[in-house]
């Protein structure tokens, strides 16, 4: 893995920048995972995974948010090949100069956040590409109007329809009521009656492509997940790693940057503490409400 | 005062290497780690145990750069801002054992024992670690202004005296604070400041044609600089980077 005609600095400024951007993301990804735990049922968490997987913007910056990613991988994993290149034969003694054990295991700790990644994707992120089988949820008002089904009613009352669309109408009409009623029986509704929630794979096959707006039930599927004390337990350790990573990445960014000034190191490298545990905080928050107290 | 060494032994270049175990004896605790060297050689030849154990040295003050061992896992050994010319034997338990190994870098590579090839940081000085013309004699007190924080920062950065103990204690093996000092005691300075953007893209190219390793900001190097190079000179190699790449004419 050669990237012969960019230089070592121009490298590491990019992967400066795409760490910066991702550290902002984790910030912001760490706020909607907080809405968790307030106890509104849900309300706050679906709201801002509902403007998550439908905003435009967002969109974008999905598509930005893992070139980022794969840009950062890629260029780091090749400038360690390059550094352990460059010390072919090592020393007898293990070094015992003065440095922080963070800045030294940088690719570690940067390959267990990518495992986390990983594990992280397979139990959530694939859901939404329609990778893995996981909990869904729709908008109640979507389950009632979809535009279709309205345009097929008003063609219905009017004797419109062939024999045959009738014949689909019902059959999506019986599918569309059945969920609505598996949802009421089994108290599938959120608190404020915007979602229907909690539904399986086979409860949503059948209205699939009827009724718009069918998501991944995020919420359900952290509480589901977390509820399991093994996947606790290794997310809070990953959770450990991303925090080493951290402390050292944002203070380091500003050193490849240039941004190294005798007045403001001190404020650098204590931000980068602080901001690297509060997120790592803030992650792990859920799951150890989960485990503790649901 | 009394000590075991585990020397590393090398024929040539492509030789291979190992570790020779030899004990050294009444060795005073004012003495220099390079004079309990020489102790060591005097005694292997006139007892004729082996080849003498090869090192650089030269001023033997800690101004010339030339001497560098790997000893006990630091460069120029436990002390911190000295070269291992003025490392004392006080500095370790008596009975000690000390391991001693030449500078490991792909860029450095071994010569005979305990000395390397360094002429990878001449290479870099050539590629741009000069100014092009005469600057002339001793100008007159006011005729270029330098401000004193100015002066003092090229003056701290020209105290580099290209020893090679960063690339050594890098993990990486990366000569960013060599490249860093030399470009900043340059482009501090009125005289240097012109050619700036130049000297540091060619500096940095030659580096990493070199072999070195990237740097990753652990800052060992400014651990074992004996002459004490600050990382924000390693900043400022980055800020003149990127203001040279982004100004720079096609």
């Amino acid at each position: 893995m050669n990237l012969p005609k960019i230089a070592s600095i121009s490298r590491k400024i990019l992967v400066a920048c795409v760490g910066l951007f991702l550290l902002v993301f984790l910030l912001v990804h760490m706020g909607i995972n907080l809405c968790l735990l307030r106890p509104d049922d849900g309300e706050w968490y679906s709201i801002a995974c509902n403007f998550m997987g439908t905003n435009y913007i967002i969109k974008v910056f999905e598509v930005v948010l893992f070139a980022a990613l794969i840009a950062h991988i890629i260029i780091t994993v090749a400038l360690q090949i390059q550094n352990w290149k460059a010390r072919p034969v090592r020393y007898h003694q293990p070094s015992k100069s003065k440095t922080s054990a963070m800045s030294k295991t940088m690719i570690w700790t940067g390959g267990l956040v990518f495992v986390f990644l990983a594990l992280h994707f397979v139990n959530f992120y694939f859901v939404k590409l329609g990778l893995v089988e996981g909990k869904y949820m729709i908008q109640t008002e979507h389950a009632l109007s979809s535009s279709e089904l309205q345009a097929k009613y008003m063609a219905y009352t009017q004797g419109k329809l062939s024999p045959e669309e009738m014949a689909t109408f019902q059959t999506e009409m019986e599918a569309v009521q059945g969920l609505m009623i598996k949802a009421e029986s089994e108290g599938l509704y959120s608190d404020d009656m915007k979602w229907i929630r909690n539904l399986s794979a086979e409860d949503v096959k059948p209205v699939e492509g009827i009724v718009e707006g069918i998501e991944p039930d995020f919420y359900n599927m952290a509480f589901e997940l977390f509820g399991n004390k093994v996947y606790s337990v290794i997310y809070l350790i990953l959770f450990v790693a991303l925090a080493f990573h951290l402390i050292h990445a944002m203070q380091s960014a500003f050193q490849t940057l240039g941004l190294n000034h005798n007045k403001y190191n001190k404020f650098i490298e204590g931000f980068s503490w602080v901001y690297a545990i509060i997120i790592a905080l803030g992650f792990a928050a859920v799951p150890v409400y989960i485990m503790f107290f649901v | 005062m009394n000590f075991t060494l585990k020397i590393w032994r090398q024929e040539n270049a492509k030789a291979k290497g190992r570790f020779e175990t030899y004990k050294v004896e009444n060795i005073s605790s004012d003495c220099s780690f390079l004079e309990m060297l020489d102790i060591l050689n005097e005694s292997l030849i006139s007892n004729k145990i082996a080849h003498p154990v090869c090192f650089d040295n030269d001023c033997r003050e800690g101004i010339c750069g030339m001497c560098g061992l790997y000893i006990n896992g630091r460069p120029h050994g436990n002390d911190d801002g000295v070269t291992t010319c003025q490392l004392h034997m006080r500095k370790f338990k008596d009975g000690e054992t000390i391991w001693i190994e030449p500078w490991r870098a792909k860029a450095f590579p071994v010569i005979r024992d305990l000395v390397v090839d360094r002429t990878a940081y001449d290479k870099i000085i050539q590629a741009g670690g000069y100014v092009s013309v005469s600057t002339g004699g001793v100008p007159d007190a006011n005729s270029i202004l330098v401000s004193k924080d100015k002066a003092d920062k090229a003056m701290d950065a020209a105290e580099c005296i290209g020893c090679g103990a960063c690339v050594a204690a890098c993990k990486n093996a990366s000569a960013m604070l060599f490249v860093s000092a030399k470009v900043s005691h340059l482009a501090l300075l009125p005289q240097g400041k012109v050619e700036a953007a130049n000297r540091v893209q060619k500096m940095v190219e030659k580096m990493d044609e070199l072999g070195f390793g990237n740097c990753t900001n652990t800052y060992a190097c400014e651990a074992e600089c004996p002459k004490l190079i600050k990382r924000s000179n390693i900043a400022r190699l980055n800020r003149e980077w990127i203001c040279a790449r982004v100004g720079k004419e096609k």
